[in-house]
């Protein structure tokens, strides 16, 4: 769920593009420059992935994957979320322009903390790596869910009754969530596994421990 | 300030205050949705919020507007309605936006879409707020059968409506700002206004693969539907679905590889050529200062106004 214009109070919108630009900057720093195309070209399959929709009830949700994006990007990941949350803006009205930077801080946290957390605890065997990431793709959507809540409780009082509802209507996302990041990780960790190594992107440094 | 009244209604009136608006409003998303399918070409699926490539063809005044001007403007005045919080200046700043998607003879369609895309959110607050807000002094409620519980606030409603009108006023702006130029001269002037060059670079190439990642995850799906796959609410499903990602995540980066390969064979060094020569004139300051001005009377009526 993405935040659209005029919700967030003039600050929070202001206050909220400094932050992700610092991030942003930072996060760059911690890119290779000569990856960054490269990273450009991944950001438009993340952005894909999380337009496949998966049935809930009479409905449909469709994925948000902040956990999935920080655990193959590892730092990268806040700058390729901003740059696929932009495009979303952009084109296709997903999220506001005046809101993107709160938008980049409430996926893009949610990614590093995951990819943190991926990278740490992932193990050595598929199963471990898979239930990890599954955790992660979990952690990462309730993370997320959680950052919207507080940034519309910034706009008062009023503000109260949609935040819960907002949370609330997250829970079946989060599960399902979690279910399709564990296949997902549990896949590359069968085909792919070089994708869920540290810092992919940057493969001809120093090997990582 | 004055207490809050109490607006006594029988239940049956619950549903004509709250089931017919939102009906009326669930009909007109239909009816735009069809609008919009129907003028958009049945071969081209979705590609609407594209703004063309290379359609350099301008003919209103926007499409000859400087396009660091246009950037700067659009983006100032979008946070300047941002800002506001009466309803009565969102609905005004909404007239402005029409008024210049006429001037600029942006694509209906693609407008509506947009529209379309913000409905969810938008809605969820129209729903939400009326019931929820908190009930201060001076707020009208409406409560039906002695239900307190579940009063109608019309301040909620006011206010749902406000951020309504503001987000919609900002969204129309945007295909103005996207569809007057070449997406490449548009962050071209955004990287000449400071930006790092790499920003427009990286937007530029996931655009591009945007459409041929897409494009393979619809052949993906397709091949999934041929072997009989159907989506259904179980475990099977989200295991397939799980296989899907992973699949598009190793053919796209093993696509990130010979792009980039591709790329570094044709001689690229961290920069593309420059797509057009940007120069400034002084109607490009006028039409800016004036569109700004504009802003500032509108928010100089929101706070003043009240």
């Amino acid at each position: 769920m993405h935040i659209s214009d005029g919700v967030l109070p003039i600050s929070v919108t202001v206050g909220g593009y400094v932050a992700s630009a610092a991030i942003v900057a930072w996060s760059a720093r911690r890119t290779r420059s000569e990856e960054l195309p490269k990273l450009a070209v991944m950001t438009a399959a993340f952005f894909v992935a999380s337009l496949v929709q998966v049935p809930f009830g009479p409905t449909s949700v469709h994925l948000i994957i902040p956990g999935l994006t920080g655990a193959l990007l590892g730092p990268s990941a806040f700058l390729s979320i901003g740059l696929g949350l932009l495009l979303q803006s952009l084109l296709f009205q997903f999220g506001g322009l005046t809101a993107l930077g709160a938008n980049a801080l409430m996926m893009g946290l949610p990614a590093l903390v995951c990819g943190w957390f991926f990278q740490r605890y992932k193990g050595r065997t598929q199963l471990r790596q898979a239930i990890i990431g599954g955790l992660a793709g979990a952690v990462g959507t309730a993370l997320a869910a959680i950052i919207l809540a507080i940034l519309l409780v910034a706009g008062g009082e009023d503000f109260f009754g949609v935040a819960k509802i907002a949370l609330l209507a997250h829970v079946p996302v989060i599960i399902i969530e979690g279910v399709v990041s564990a296949f997902t990780i549990g896949f590359l960790a069968r085909v792919k596994p070089a994708l869920l190594r540290p810092s992919f992107l940057r493969p001809t440094k120093a090997a990582h421990g | 300030m004055a207490d809050v009244i109490n607006i006594q209604m029988p239940l049956w009136q619950l549903p004509l205050f709250i089931l017919i608006p939102v009906a009326v409003l669930a009909a007109g998303v239909v009816w735009l949705r069809r609008i919009a399918h129907n003028r958009s070409s049945p071969g081209e699926d979705r590609d609407w919020s594209v703004p063309p490539l290379t359609d350099a063809a301008g003919v209103s005044l926007f499409h000859r507007w400087d396009v660091r001007c246009k950037i700067v403007t659009i983006l100032v005045y979008s946070f300047v309605i941002a800002s506001l919080s009466h309803l009565a200046s969102a609905l005004a700043a909404i007239g402005i936006s029409l008024l210049i998607l006429v001037i600029t003879r942006a694509s209906f369609a693609k407008v509506v879409l947009r529209l379309l895309a913000i409905t969810g959110f938008v809605s969820m607050f129209l729903v939400v707020m009326p019931f929820s807000a908190p009930i201060h002094n001076g707020d009208t409620v409406l409560v039906f059968n002695g239900m307190n519980w579940l009063g109608f606030n019309l301040r909620g409603l006011r206010l749902a409506a406000t951020i309504a009108a503001k987000a919609v006023a900002i969204a129309l702006l945007m295909e103005p700002l996207l569809s007057t130029a070449p997406l490449p001269v548009t962050l071209h002037g955004l990287s000449r206004l400071g930006a790092p060059e790499m920003v427009g670079q990286m937007v530029l190439l996931s655009y591009r693969y945007l459409h041929v990642f897409r494009h393979e995850a619809r052949r993906m799906s397709f091949g999934m539907q041929v072997r009989g796959f159907r989506k259904r609410m179980d475990l099977e499903t989200l295991r397939a679905v799980g296989n899907f990602i992973g699949m598009l995540f190793v053919r796209s980066f093993e696509r990130t590889e010979r792009v980039f390969d591709a790329m570094q064979a044709r001689g690229y060094r961290g920069r593309f050529p420059e797509p057009v020569e940007l120069c400034l004139r002084t109607k490009d300051l006028l039409l800016a200062a004036a569109w700004l001005a504009a802003g500032a009377a509108l928010i100089a009526y929101d706070r003043i106004a009240w």
